[in-house]
């Protein structure tokens, strides 16, 4: 009998590739500290744990909330990945989402696209605020290719001022200011018409799940075959593995490094697109809400792996409307959900740590 | 017969599925220079490894002084009395000789003086002289390895393992070399040297201890006068059927090696296959590294470059490969101008380059062995942008069998391979560029053993019976004067002269690599 318990340890162990097992063990790892600060809060644990649940599957509505946030997660985690196999660290995910919101909200307001047929109301906007995180993620890759600067510092910077031009965006009544009324007029853009909003799967609004899912489900399969099954994918991983070799055997760096950082900032912009032509509708000051970094961090956690960006986008997505609830119904701190997924970070930095002593 | 110092019995160790070492029992006396003698992957620096405590082994007992003896690790090892150097240095390249060699050794505060005074002492003992406040930077790489030699003999040790230590070396550095081991085993201190190359055993060697595949195939008491068993045991076959170039340049037999491809139908070159003309390589620093390099290379014609390394090598392989532009002069092959090309169109172009830095440029480690194999032309490989990786294995599985690549599949990591087969691979892959014009080759047969040199020699020259010229680049004058047609000599990115590649030209050539112009 035990040598049966032992056999199934081997054979699921075996299954699970040491960087799957190193991510779920991060994950457990960050829960298990987040349970013992909620006691530690002298909130009763089980009520903790009945919002979060209530607030993540407890409603229709709950739950294409968090779907819809996981799609977000997921894009820039993708990008994340994509820019990773070229041994790039893309971390301005959410410079790229200001942008991508930037863009959306400037053509669906004034872009007349409010009558043109056939969804193209919404799918201008949405190509809109692509192009302009690609554009965003371009900069960062000519300033690498130029000048040598660190993409992380590039990209890291970038967000900054993309996140500043949009709190400009907001507050200029000659930009995306909504027209000055009276002296309470908040600084934010008008509300985007009704066709300029994406069109919602179910047409009912207590499951407001938009066409975000099916777009953000045919990027995860291309990219994923992409990264596997194609020249590129491999030119990408040979470049990010060797760059010099690489450029020896006729792989030219320069376009690597474009191609991965554009797309990875094409993805952050597609992002910050549904995010507003799908929820937000409005454009504010704070419009990212930090999804960029959890998007990074999705992608870090997915270890490389397309579909394990998915599952982490998920796991994150939940996570933060399960936080949520927890602070409006048992009081604990919604920063709760930060320090889990901080602990994540650190975990996985840490294992990957140990892994690279041992070998 | 003494009682041994180390004594090694029924070692094994596996790298997953690989049986690096199967087990090996041997005994180490104090005062002898022990050889390990075996081709690449023999189980030779696996072996280091474990008594180094690098690694721990799988099963088996190692005795040290007739105590048990389990390093936890090198400190362990170190604290035991037993120093090692490494294949690859690791030395700080900006700072001192004595500061490198204080380094890991003291907590604290340093005197420096003393330490200095210490370090020219021992220099002197062993017959050499090193400036103590020389740059790391400023040495060659015989005197880096000096470093690294003191480095351990200030510990006083009581074994002293050398992993391939001449693989770098020039020949009277070799023989220096060989000179310190001797005197060190005067102290009572017992020499590991690690080798492939028999002429060293010839010189060095008290006994010989002989690995093939991981297991001890053959042991000698007097290597001298056995060499050529041990030669058979190490290859498993017969000296006599070793091609002559290979066996001239490893030292086991002299003479001037085998131009046979010479009687070819390409004695009398109708047209220039490669010309080179006034190529000049300016650094960043705006110093001249090579300066009006003029050559022609005509179709089957291997022409070698000699000089001491750092005397423009690296330039000239980097400019002809299109990895540096040059700042001045022009290059064609054939009636192609190839001068400014990009890596991509200079493979189009039929110019294959087998990289000095194998590891650096040659490959990408962490990729398979079928995409190392095609990396400069897996577009052949597929439709639409889509690989056709059942094609690719094929393809790759044919390439390693024509090249005697040795792997459990084409799958497996590049990493995986040992030197010698990573350099067959890139070797491989480079000659058979459909409509190879010109091969350049910079070091082809470094750390590479008798077998694999051999088989890279043998695919050099076919490549030039096909009518490719060979521009050979090394620092082995045995090697240029046993496969060239004719030698070039670099110093200081000049050509000092043009010579036959003639053991009769070896002393003119010398003089020439050190700048001495006649």
């Amino acid at each position: 009998m035990t040598d049966l318990a032992a056999d199934i340890i081997r054979r699921l162990s075996g299954a699970l590739r040491p960087s799957v097992a190193i991510s779920v063990a991060a994950v457990l790892v960050a829960a298990l500290v987040g349970v013992g600060l909620i006691f530690a809060l002298g909130v009763s644990v089980t009520d903790a744990i009945a919002a979060f649940i209530d607030g993540t599957l407890g409603t229709p509505y709950a739950i294409a909330a968090s779907i819809n946030r996981s799609i977000v997660f997921a894009l820039v985690g993708i990008g994340f990945v994509i820019a990773n196999r070229a041994n790039l660290v893309n971390v301005g995910g959410e410079g790229q989402i200001a942008m991508g919101g930037i863009a959306a909200t400037a053509v669906a307001l004034y872009g007349h696209v409010g009558d043109l047929p056939a969804g193209l109301a919404f799918l201008l906007p949405l190509a809109a605020a692509t192009i302009a995180g690609t554009v965003w993620g371009s900069i960062a890759g000519v300033l690498k290719i130029k000048a040598g600067t660190n993409e992380v510092i590039s990209t890291l910077l970038l967000s900054f001022i993309a996140v500043w031009l949009l709190y400009w965006c907001v507050q200029s009544p000659q930009l995306l200011r909504k027209p000055m009324t009276s002296s309470a007029t908040l600084p934010e853009s008008l509300e985007i018409s009704d066709p300029t909003k994406l069109p919602l799967l179910t047409g009912d609004y207590s499951f407001p799940l938009h066409i975000g899912l099916p777009v953000a489900a045919v990027i995860t399969v291309v990219a994923a075959v992409v990264l596997t099954r194609t020249l590129f994918g491999l030119q990408l991983r040979a470049v990010g593995f060797n760059p010099i070799a690489a450029s020896r055997a006729g792989i030219s760096y320069s376009r690597m490094v474009m191609i991965s950082l554009a797309t990875a900032g094409s993805l952050g912009g597609l992002a910050g697109g549904l995010m507003l032509l799908g929820e937000q509708y409005v454009l504010k000051d704070g419009f990212s809400s930090g999804y960029g970094f959890d998007g990074l961090v999705a992608g870090l956690l997915a270890r490389g792996s397309v579909v394990g960006v998915v599952a982490s986008a998920l796991l994150f997505g939940f996570l933060r409307s399960g936080g949520i609830n927890m602070e409006m119904v048992a009081g604990v701190p919604t920063a709760l959900v930060m320090v889990i997924q901080g602990l994540i970070v650190i975990t996985l930095a840490g294992a990957a740590f140990f892994m690279g002593r041992r070998t | 017969m003494a009682e041994p110092l180390l004594a090694l019995q029924g070692v094994s160790k596996r790298f997953g599925s690989l049986a690096a070492l199967s087990d090996a029992s041997l005994d180490i006396l104090p005062s002898e220079v022990h050889c390990i003698l075996g081709e690449n992957g023999a189980g030779k620096s696996t072996l280091c490894n474990l008594i180094f405590g690098v690694h721990v082994p799988d099963h088996g007992t190692m005795r040290f002084h007739g105590k048990q003896y389990h390093p936890a690790g090198p400190a362990d090892a170190l604290a035991n009395g037993i120093a090692m150097v490494h294949q690859h240095f690791s030395l700080v390249h900006d700072m001192t000789v004595v500061d490198n060699v204080i380094l890991g050794q003291e907590r604290g505060f340093v005197n420096t003086r003393a330490w200095s005074q210490r370090l020219e002492h021992l220099a002197n003992d062993y017959g050499f002289a090193l400036d103590p406040n020389a740059k790391i930077e400023d040495l060659s790489v015989g005197e880096r390895q000096r470093v690294e030699i003191l480095k351990c003999l200030i510990r006083e040790p009581r074994l002293f393992l050398l992993d391939e230590p001449t693989a770098v070396l020039l020949p009277d550095e070799i023989s220096a070399l060989l000179d310190i081991c001797r005197r060190v085993t005067e102290s009572g201190c017992a020499v590991v040297l690690v080798t492939h190359k028999l002429a060293e055993i010839k010189k060095a060697a008290d006994r010989v201890t002989v690995l093939r595949g991981g297991r001890v195939v053959a042991r000698s008491d007097d290597p001298a006068r056995e060499i050529d068993a041990l030669v058979s045991a190490m290859i498993q076959g017969d000296l006599k059927s070793l091609d002559k170039s290979a066996a001239s340049a490893l030292g086991v037999v002299d003479g001037d090696g085998d131009h046979s491809h010479r009687t070819g139908g390409f004695e009398t070159p109708r047209r220039e296959a490669v010309q080179i003309d006034g190529l000049t390589v300016v650094d960043g620093h705006g110093v001249t590294r090579l300066d009006n390099f003029t050559l022609s290379i005509g179709p089957g014609e291997i022409v070698g470059v000699a000089g001491v390394e750092g005397n423009g090598q690296s330039e000239l392989a980097a400019a002809l490969s299109g990895m540096t532009a040059p700042s001045s002069g022009r290059i064609f092959v054939g009636d192609l101008e190839t001068t400014h090309l990009r890596p991509k169109d200079l493979t189009a172009a039929g110019v294959g380059v087998v990289p000095e830095d194998r590891h650096a440029v040659g490959c990408v480690l962490e990729m398979t062995v079928a995409e190392n194999l095609f990396l400069n032309r897996l577009q052949a490989f597929t439709s639409f942008g889509f690989l056709r990786r059942k094609e690719l294995m094929r393809a790759a599985r044919e390439l390693m069998t024509r090249f005697d690549v040795r792997a459990a599949s084409p799958e497996v990591a590049f990493a995986a391979l040992s030197g010698g087969n990573q350099q067959k691979a890139v070797l491989g892959r480079e000659i058979t560029l459909p409509h190879l014009q010109f091969l350049l080759a910079a070091q082809p047969t470094r750390g590479l053993d008798v077998g694999a040199v051999a088989a890279v020699y043998g695919h050099i020259r076919s490549a030039c019976t096909h009518g490719a010229a060979v521009l050979l680049i090394s620092s082995e004058l045995d090697e240029l004067i046993a496969v060239a047609d004719r030698i070039v000599v670099l110093y200081r990115g000049r050509i000092m002269g043009n010579c036959a590649a003639d053991p009769s030209e070896r002393e003119r050539i010398g003089a020439l690599m050190s700048g001495h112009a006649q």
